[in-house]
């Protein structure tokens, strides 16, 4: 295996009582694409959280090319090459397609006139471009979602996490979309998704790792995960298993 | 549209310049002076306000601690005014600092109770305590040069103007505000960090704002905690900012012309109904919100955004997951 880029080291994250993620660890490869699953609130987007720095892990750490990244904020990840998108997604709503996307585009461009054309760039490669002068309120929930890998995109990360950007959107837009994350792989960015579309996920991951009330329960290749008991139990149930 | 624009503009300043060469009248000159003044305290009002959504109720102790500092830097250090008058903004600009860090945390209704509350303890000090003169307030050395004050306060406010454009309209500073405002987690994830953001905003609301007072309290040649430090500045420049038109310059600029214009007439022919002025000011506030929800400049000069923004499309339906077992997901967590 290639060099891990990331390290995730036996993290733990609680909200009071509750153990959202518990003692998690797996690391992503360089160039890789690792699929996070895991049934609803296994704690796929609470790790999310911890490792974009949204959450210090309340136990474990997060290594990011070589560097204890855990705790650190957010604003700061992105400098590093982290861009993340939200699962409820997060549009400068009073702001045109083209601004959502400039703003973040002058993490890396800081004059204005080459952040609006890197903007651009971006949106040409995400299919939004003849949106960019709508406001971003009026894009439908396929726009939004495109709008979000756009503007994790505009950061020109190293590495990308992905929550449910094709979930919702129908098979032509999905297609669309995982069209579009082929491509940024063979870009060679590094990316880990969450994913319930299984038809998806399973198509694009090249390793998975499964959740569920919040510990890891299997981790593997696509066909190892899916014979897997314990994976075949927490999606079936019990008489499954 | 753009040329025309800036034609329009010219031509209004061109006319403001040669204004005190044409109108001798004192009172309409002390008018000009005064309405000029109201244009910098709303755009700079905006600036926090409008751009990075934190409504500052506070916004008139920024003008009554300029007014103050220069007061008591010249009548008791002796200082003369120029030297005083950029110590006002930065006077300003410090508390807004040292106030910011606290009330910044605050979001929506506890950000403006906040800082309301805090205008109202900065007055509460100027009455009580010795160097302001407490309620009597501080009279300053007169300088009656009504032209002098025009072209000075002309001068700073379209500096203020053109500083403010330049910052919030052509660099980059007025885009991340915005993020800031549309929702400020979702900016971090794209590497602004909002409390370093929101500070510079208070601060470039504070300092101009701490300026303008300084020129007013050496114009005016007497200043007290209710005249310079009451809730009147404050709640003008939000009536300005909000019928005008939020989160640009021009349209506080349009609604501190109307507002003081209206303000003057009222007072100059209806000064026995006060109080009428202001249920009018309250009355104007909740109307602009409701019924004109971008301020009057955001309305006449619709966003090309706006216009294009498409008919209400139907959300598509979910996928049908490959693997029934596992549930569609909802939108939401
Ligand atoms: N900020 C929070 N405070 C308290 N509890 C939280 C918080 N965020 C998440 N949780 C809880 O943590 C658990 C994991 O939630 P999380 O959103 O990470 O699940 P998920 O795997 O992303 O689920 P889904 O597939 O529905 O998106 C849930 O029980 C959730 O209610
Ligand atoms: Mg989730």
């Amino acid at each position: 295996m290639a060099e891990p880029i990331l390290k995730v080291n036996s993290v733990t994250k609680c909200f009071g009582g509750l153990t959202a993620v518990d003692d998690v660890s797996f690391n992503v490869a360089k160039g890789e694409i690792v699929g996070l699953i895991g049934p609803n609130g296994a704690g796929k987007t609470t790790l999310f959280n911890v490792i974009s720095g949204y959450y210090a892990p309340t136990k474990g750490n997060v290594i990011f090319e070589g560097n204890d990244i855990s705790g650190k904020p957010p604003y700061h990840l992105a400098g590093v090459g982290i861009g993340r998108t939200f699962q409820v997604v997060k549009p400068f709503a009073g702001l045109t397609v083209l601004e959502n996307v400039t703003i973040a585009s002058f993490l890396k461009h800081p004059k204005k006139a080459d952040a609006v054309r890197h903007a651009w760039q971006v949106l040409e490669t995400t299919g939004l471009a003849d949106r960019a002068n709508v406001s971003a309120a009026g894009l439908t929930l396929a726009g939004r979602k495109r709008l979000e890998i756009s503007k994790a995109l505009a950061l020109e990360p190293s590495f990308l996490l992905l929550d449910e950007v094709v979930a919702g959107l129908n098979p032509t837009e999905a297609d669309r979309t995982v069209e579009l994350i082929m491509k940024l792989k063979a870009q060679g960015l590094t990316i880990l998704i969450v994913e319930h579309i299984m038809r998806v996920i399973m198509n694009i991951s090249d390793r998975l790792v499964v959740l569920n009330f919040g510990k890891k329960i299997a981790e593997g290749t696509p066909s190892e995960v899916s014979s897997d008991p314990h994976v075949v139990q927490a999606y079936f149930g019990e008489e499954a298993a | 549209m753009k040329n025309r624009g800036a034609t329009v503009l010219a031509i209004l300043v061109a006319a403001l310049l040669i204004l005190p060469l044409v109108v001798h009248d004192t009172f309409v000159l002390r008018v000009l002076t005064e309405g000029v003044m109201w244009i910098g305290l709303a755009i700079a009002f905006d600036v926090i306000a409008g751009y990075t959504g934190y409504l500052n109720f506070g916004h008139g102790a920024f003008f009554g601690i300029g007014a103050y500092t220069i007061g008591i830097l010249m009548m008791q250090a002796n200082l003369p005014f120029w030297a005083a008058l950029p110590l006002g903004g930065v006077a300003a600009a410090v508390v807004a600092l040292i106030a910011g860090i606290p009330t910044l945390r605050l979001k929506g209704a506890y950000f403006a109770i906040a800082t309301w509350a805090l205008s109202r303890a900065i007055q509460q000090l100027a009455l009580n305590v010795e160097f302001t003169g407490g309620p009597d307030g501080m009279r300053l050395d007169a300088f009656l040069n009504p032209q002098f004050f025009y072209y000075l306060m002309l001068i700073t406010v379209g500096g203020t103007f053109a500083i403010l454009w330049y910052l919030l309209e052509r660099a980059p500073f007025g885009l991340k505000l915005k993020a800031i405002r549309e929702d400020e987690e979702g900016a971090k994830a794209l590497g602004l960090n909002p409390t370093k953001l929101k500070m510079q905003s208070f601060i470039l609301s504070a300092l101009p704002t701490g300026i303008l007072g300084g020129i007013y309290a050496y114009w005016i040649t007497f200043i007290d905690p209710s005249s310079t430090l009451g809730d009147l500045v404050s709640d003008q420049a939000v009536v300005m900012v909000v019928f005008g038109g939020m989160g640009t310059l021009f349209g506080p600029a349009l609604g501190a012309i109307l507002i003081f214009a209206f303000k003057t007439l009222f007072w100059a022919y209806l000064s026995d109904f006060q109080l009428l002025y202001l249920i009018i000011l309250g009355a104007l506030i909740a109307i602009s919100v409701i019924f004109i929800p971008n301020g009057l400049w955001g309305t006449m000069f619709k966003r090309k955004a706006d216009a294009a923004r498409p008919q209400h499309q139907t959300e598509p339906a979910s996928e049908p997951a490959a693997l029934s077992a596992v549930a569609a997901p909802e939108e939401g967590n």
